[in-house]
């Protein structure tokens, strides 16, 4: 069983990283990059060379291609030591045209396109672009960089092996101090009297790596991170999983004791500490607050994330859809032929039927007119906003378990084992519970890992026309807005979780019905 | 002998009567004629509803197809005549003009709701009768062969488990991206991937038939591959067809809807583009025709085509026929 199911495991990990590849070619190299610049409002303002090299520039941090500057090249150099500073500063500023370059400057022109050249990339030189003789156009300063695409298989090894970070000690280069762990039993952030233990780095990229808060599940860790990808428009320079887990809503602020030992009122989360370089030299702001570099702290808000709105609201519905829906079925099944199997019928037909926006509509005027919130706001307390969303989800998960509990209940109903129960003497409501509900079942629990863990990803309408703000919209908003690093990180997302819920379906069937054994060999 | 024949489930009828014996009578063939499609149609048309569906139908696709051939459309005739906008039926009627055009008031832009839902449902159901066509067509075929080749079979489960794990948004959006969101486009991008979910299907089915007792009789006196596809399998398969088709048509009217809303839609006046631009007015007073006259009009489409699909889908499983 256990080597079954690591073979399927493995199996459908092999087909995530095959979709994955399949979204990267479809996003990188399928669709016109040209099209990222549609609403970017700094492209459409820039003219001549200057637009061209931030259309470079812009890609880059895109994804799609390596982009080196004459200028990043120099610099590189500098800081290797090969050049020093003086040389650097002469030979940077090249001419308007190749013939303008002086000759040091042609010498490093010359060092830098073999560089590049050698290791596949394509140079380019744009000459200035002028107005007469002095003046130079707008945007038309001479240009000279080197690129070169990324390819799939780059892109994909780059993307798989930065999936899982895992903090240590030598994370974060240049420090102050020594390098090393420190226990505690008394968390600092707690004002160092309340007994609560925790781990602290430095050298790490987190600060804290093991510590107890009051929130579920208490204890917290910050040494293993999900990468999923980062975000260039959506949430710009955040990573995919923390978009998606991390809390909205407005600061929670709260009595805060700084490291530096000032007291005040304020939403920042001391745990969620890291590094950032420099960062207590530049500002006044980090000085008064912080004694080392740990300065970038994340804040607490009221809300939950986007997955968490989701989760709640999803989950919800798949309980109730169970609890409704399941007596449903069985009652439609009983009562075959009879008034409430024709109007349950009417019920799946008009679900199946009627566009699923159409009905989701109808649900928020009926809701409306009823005096619910139609509109889901973060700030309220009020638990009365959830009913719509989670009804709007219920109702069409519940003609789906009736339509399907019915079929598969009418379809035992014929079986040669009801028969002899039945001329066995047992009655009509014991086979029911008995024989036919516990056959039928078997493909409908098949389903329900699949429905829990999709209710983390939300659902596209029912969030965007209450306004839920959830993570079903993540995926059209990436798409939308061309952020490429969320679309990636999404896809994996779901496919992951069909991957898992497939197999946690099968292993939930197994244990319903001993039939149905995985460790046997495939026939 | 009055024997209460309902306790054993039987009706007088089943029981051995007395004929007395007709020489003429018995050089008779007494078995009835049958022709499947005639008793299809049979069954079809015995239940009364199936009748008034049918006509609701044909008064729909009439208004779909051949009510925007007479009538000129232009959507933005009215735009600079201000108080022809928003307007509910009554009023429209009072300000243009007692005719059919004004019974769903005006749109945002003075346009008739009444034409715009026609001309947007033509564009909408040929849509859904073509990506159906194909859909069904290349799933039927790729099924067929999927469910009898083994070797086929492991290649396609595959295909099946990394194409289904691509998100559907996110590939028509790619090729709407990539083409232009025309109905070209969005045929295509809805067939490209759309056949592998009823290819899947139908594989399914033709497993199930394909080791049963009769086919294997039939493979064993001899008879090929194709004649077996052919006449022993897909006869079997007619009603399941059927049933498909009739959840299939009205599903892409819905995705169609789905994808408009979300924007990412055609940028043709379709039903769903209908719906996506009213949206606003649902929660205006005064202006809710606009928006729930395409959804009323969508849904009264998708149903009529589904109850018609599904009722022929029974008419034609063979075991109705008695």
């Amino acid at each position: 069983m256990t080597k079954y199911l690591i073979k399927r495991l493995l199996h459908g990990l092999v087909s995530v990283v095959i979709v994955v590849a399949c979204v990267m070619v479809m996003i990188y190299s399928l669709m016109d990059r040209n099209l990222i610049f549609a609403q970017d409002s700094n492209y459409s303002h820039q003219s001549n060379n200057q637009k061209k090299a931030y259309m470079y520039a812009k890609w880059e941090t895109y994804g799609y291609l390596d982009y080196v500057t004459y200028a990043d090249y120099l610099l590189s150099l500098t800081q290797s030591g090969e050049i020093d500073e003086e040389t650097r500063t002469k030979a940077v500023g090249f001419g308007r045209t190749k013939e303008d370059d002086s000759e040091l400057v042609s010498e490093y022109v010359k060092k830098f396109t073999e560089y590049y050249k050698s290791k596949g990339y394509k140079i380019v030189r744009l000459d200035a672009v002028m107005m007469g003789t002095k003046k130079y156009a707008n945007g038309g300063q001479q240009q000279l960089f080197a690129y070169k695409n990324v390819s799939l298989l780059k892109r994909m090894w780059n993307y798989f092996s930065n999936i899982i970070t895992i903090d240590s000690i030598n994370s974060v280069p240049d420090i102050e101090g020594d390098r090393g762990l420190t226990f505690t039993l008394y968390d600092p952030v707690y004002g160092g009297d309340k007994f609560s233990p925790a781990i602290i780095g430095n050298g790490t990229q987190h600060k804290y790596l093991l510590y107890f808060d009051n929130k579920f599940p208490y204890l917290h860790q910050n040494i293993i991170s999900i990468n999923l990808g980062k975000s260039y428009t959506v949430n710009e320079g955040i990573d995919v999983a923390i978009t998606m887990s991390r809390a909205q809503g407005s600061y929670v602020k709260s009595m805060i004791t700084y490291p530096s030992g000032l007291t005040e009122m304020s939403a920042d989360d001391l745990h969620t500490a890291t590094y950032m370089a420099g960062s207590l030299d530049t500002s006044m702001v980090h000085a008064d607050r912080f004694v080392d570099h740990y300065t970038n702290v994340d804040t607490v808000k009221n809300g939950k994330s986007k997955v968490g709105y989701s989760f709640t609201i999803g989950v919800i519905a798949v309980i109730l859809s169970y609890l409704i829906g399941v007596p449903l079925g069985i009652l439609m099944a009983r009562k075959k032929d009879k008034l409430i199997d024709q109007l349950g019928t009417v019920y799946i037909v008009f679900i199946i039927a009627v566009p699923s926006l159409a009905y989701i509509f109808l649900f928020k005027a009926i809701g409306g007119k009823l005096g619910l919130p139609t509109t889901f706001d973060m700030e309220s307390t009020s638990k009365l906003m959830y009913i719509l969303p989670i009804v709007s989800l219920a109702l069409p998960s519940i003609a789906n378990l009736m339509k399907w509990l019915r079929r598969y209940m009418i379809d035992q109903m014929n079986s040669d084992y009801v028969k002899f129960a039945r001329s066995g003497g047992l009655t009509e409501g014991e086979i029911f519970t008995k024989h036919i509900l516990k056959n039928a079942a078997i493909p409908i629990v098949q389903g329900i890992p699949a429905n829990v863990l999709f209710a983390l990803t939300g659902a596209i309408i029912t969030e965007r026309v209450y306004v839920v703000p959830g993570a079903g919209n993540l995926l059209t908003e990436a798409i939308n807005k061309y952020d490429n690093g969320v679309i990636v990180g999404v896809t994996l997302f779901y496919a992951l979780l069909s991957v898992v819920s497939i197999i946690l379906g099968d292993i939930l069937m197994s244990m319903v019905d001993p039939r149905i054994s995985f460790s046997t060999k495939d026939r | 002998m009055n024997y209460d024949y309902d306790k054993f489930g039987l009706s007088e009828d089943e029981l051995f009567s007395q004929i007395d014996h007709s020489s003429l009578e018995s050089e008779k063939i007494t078995a009835p004629r049958y022709s499947y499609w005639h008793s299809v149609f049979r069954v079809f048309f015995k239940k009364k509803i199936n009748i008034v569906i049918l006509s609701l139908l044909g008064v729909i696709l009439a208004f779909t197809y051949i009510y925007p051939m007479f009538v000129e459309y232009d959507r933005f005739s009215n735009l600079l005549n201000a108080s022809a906008k928003h307007l509910g039926p009554l009023q429209a009627m009072k300000t243009m003009g007692y005719n059919i055009h004004w019974i769903l008031g005006a749109g945002a832009s003075g346009q008739s709701t009444f034409d715009a839902i026609w001309f947007g449902s033509r564009i909408s159901v040929s849509l859904a009768l073509i990506c159906a066509l194909i859909n069904l067509t290349v799933g039927v075929i790729v099924g067929a062969v999927w469910g009898f080749s083994k070797k086929v079979d492991i290649i396609m489960m595959e295909v099946y488990n990394i194409i289904g794990n691509v998100p559907y948004i996110l590939l028509i959006s790619v090729l709407v991206l990539i083409f232009s969101p025309s109905f070209t486009t969005m045929v295509f991008a809805l067939t490209i991937t759309g056949w592998l979910s009823i290819a899947f299907f139908i594989r399914t089915q033709v497993v199930i038939i394909r080791d049963r007792e009769y086919n294997l009789a039939s493979k064993c006196l001899g008879t090929s591959i194709f004649r077996i596809a052919m006449k022993n399998i897909l006869p079997f398969m007619t009603s399941v067809i059927v049933t498909l088709a009739a959840t299939e048509i009205p599903s892409y009217i819905s995705y169609e809807v789905f994808l408009a809303y979300i924007g990412m839609g055609l940028s043709d006046m379709s039903l769903g583009r209908l719906i996506y631009e009213a949206e606003s007015a649902m929660m205006t007073p005064g202006w809710g025709f606009e928006f729930w006259s395409p959804v009323a009009v969508a849904s009264i489409i998708t149903v009529v085509l589904y109850v018609v699909g599904q009722n022929l889908g029974d008419a034609s499983d063979p075991r109705t026929h008695m």
